[in-house]
């Protein structure tokens, strides 16, 4: 299964692609939205995008609503993963396409939990 | 005062054996930090105290509170998923069919800790049934008044929110209070929490239509699971259901139930004629 | 859904303008920083200690109904371990300074992201700096926590952008 992290943090980058990486995950990063859809135009589409919201270029808002407008990318499921926690925020990424949202500050056993929940864990890990 | 290395083996090789956890060597920090107010409550002057005093009398209740002191932000809603979407799936249609239109569902979470499972039910049944308020009734026990306060308050911390709980049902179900998350009024409002000591006889509560009796068996004798399960069992009607914790089971300990399949988890209904 | 942004610029005298205080706690700062180290498995002591030498900030600006700015500083060499730690098993064996500055600067992110849910909303947040932090414009308008990580001091500071209005 492949996974595209997509954060302006390098160290966050870092972190959830290593803790995807144990989980089975085959991964690929970026440092904004626009980075993010240039890896999907290469037709490298992966099961699993985590995404930041607040990045230069292009932030997680505008790269989600971007996903979900484009047939060909429906089976890519979104979680944001970022450090906007007001209410009104999280409905908004919802509503915008994301299914998923973790908020920062975060364990790598939250982010399994919700890759749980999406029917998206790798076999391995789930031993 | 960091934790002598003794008492923190000791430590590290309880939550593993409960909980599965690991405790990084380096974290005595953690476990000074996590285990002093519990030492506190209990009148000791420090965590090496409290180790030396579990150790000596081993107590299933100092027991437990230390293993959930330690991982506090591992709790998690719909924990293991199945015992809970069986409720909406399997139980709450038999349920309904089998109560008259104006008898309220009783639900027990006899765990309850810090909320989880209870507003987990509580989420799960407001989504399912209109009205779910005036339908369902849920009690929440726990041996800790300080769970039971937590419970009653239904606030959670960022991280507690992050495990386990869809998105979607945290935007619907919870508002924002500073730093924290609570649980809707009208959730609370279904829940009713109280201390209880299930290792002792039980006050007069239910009859229950389901009981969920999760991850606390593990801390008790055979003898006393045994009793557990009786003075559960005749709190629950007799076509009640009984869910464990996913590593759980009657067998071994109590034949007077039947086993149900329900999706990848079973419940437990009281034997007829048993 | 638009949100208004206040910058605080076209005032009339006669607007009351809410201080940090009046708008959240210490208590409350405390619980949001001790959340983000509890994610590390770490551990934050409240205790004031001599925040001096070579120090380092990094800060995020909030915009909305409260203006103003989340600092985190302390130490370099803290923050240089702060960094490690954050990666935790997935640090490279080499931290340069460009690696402790996104590191330390997500750090205010991750905080000052809770500090915004926490204010009466809705505000936006900026991108992380680092290096020298803004000063204080408003002493009446700050709310600052000390702490101690594995020893070593920290701050944690949520000040206003704008000065004081002068008295009428």
């Amino acid at each position: 299964m492949r996974a595209l992290v997509i954060d302006d943090s390098r160290t966050m980058r870092r972190i959830v692609s290593g803790i995807l990486g144990g989980l089975g995950f085959e991964v690929r990063d970026a440092g904004h939205g626009r980075e993010g859809l240039d890896v999907l135009d290469e037709g490298w589409l992966p099961d699993l995008v985590c995404v930041d919201w607040n990045m230069p270029v292009m932030d997680g808002l505008q790269f989600v609503s971007a996903v979900r407008s484009n047939p060909a990318w429906r089976q890519v499921t979104i979680m944001m993963v970022t450090s906007e926690s007001e209410h009104t925020q999280i409905v908004k990424a919802l509503a915008a396409g994301a299914h998923e949202y973790v908020i920062k500050p975060f364990t790598a056993d939250a982010i399994r939990d919700k890759l749980a929940l999406l029917g998206l864990l790798p076999q391995e890990a789930l031993l | 005062m960091t934790l002598a290395l003794t008492h923190f083996d000791w430590v590290r090789e309880l939550v593993h054996r409960e909980s599965a956890i690991v405790l990084a060597p380096g974290k005595e920090y953690l476990v000074e930090a996590r285990l002093l107010p519990l030492a506190r409550q209990l009148g000791l002057g420090g965590v090496g105290e409290l180790v030396d005093a579990v150790r000596s009398r081993p107590n299933p209740d100092s027991t437990r509170r230390i293993v959930e002191a330690l991982t506090t932000n591992e709790t998690s809603w719909f924990r293991d998923g199945d015992p809970f979407t069986a409720l909406t799936s399997t139980v709450l249609p038999a349920l309904l069919a089998a109560r008259g239109p104006n008898e309220r569902l009783q639900i027990w979470s006899a765990a309850c800790s810090s909320g989880q499972e209870p507003y987990t039910i509580a989420m799960l049944l407001d989504d399912a049934l209109p009205a779910a308020a005036s339908r369902v009734a849920i009690t929440a026990t726990d041996l800790s008044r300080q769970m039971v306060e937590r419970t009653k308050a239904g606030r959670f911390s960022q991280l507690e929110v992050n495990r386990g709980l869809p998105a979607p049902m945290l935007v619907r179900h919870f508002t924002r209070a500073g730093a924290e998350w609570e649980v809707a009024a009208s959730l609370r409002r279904m829940v009713t929490a109280r201390e209880c000591n299930l290792a002792a006889p039980l006050p007069r509560m239910g009859p229950f239509d389901v009981v969920y009796l999760r991850n606390v068996l593990i801390y008790f004798d055979l003898a006393t699971k045994k009793a557990i399960l009786r003075r559960v069992r005749e709190l629950m009607r007799p076509d009640g259901w009984l869910f464990l914790g996913a590593a759980e089971t009657t067998l071994g300990v109590d034949d007077t139930w039947e086993r149900v399949v329900i999706g990848r988890s079973s419940a437990y209904r009281p034997l007829k004629g048993a | 859904m638009s949100m208004t942004f206040d910058t605080g610029e076209r005032r009339r005298s006669t607007d009351v303008r809410p201080v940090i205080s009046e708008l959240i706690d210490e208590a409350t700062v405390f619980s949001i920083a001790e959340e983000a180290w509890s994610a590390l498995d770490e551990v934050l002591v409240p205790q004031r200690a001599e925040l001096s030498g070579d120090l380092i900030s990094s800060w995020v600006e909030i915009v909305g109904p409260w203006t103003g700015s989340v600092v985190v500083s302390t130490a370099r060499d803290t923050a240089a371990e702060l960094a490690r730690g954050f990666m935790g098993p997935f640090a490279p064996d080499e931290l340069g300074d460009s690696d402790v500055a996104d590191a330390f600067g997500e750090i205010a992110n991750v905080v000052a992201g809770s500090v915004k849910a926490a204010l009466p909303g809705p505000s936006a947040i900026s991108l992380p700096e680092v290096g020298e932090g803004p000063a204080v414009r408003n002493p009446a308008d700050q709310l600052r926590i000390d702490v101690l990580w594995r020893g070593r001091p920290l701050s944690i500071s949520v000040q206003g952008a704008l000065p004081a209005l002068s008295a009428q």
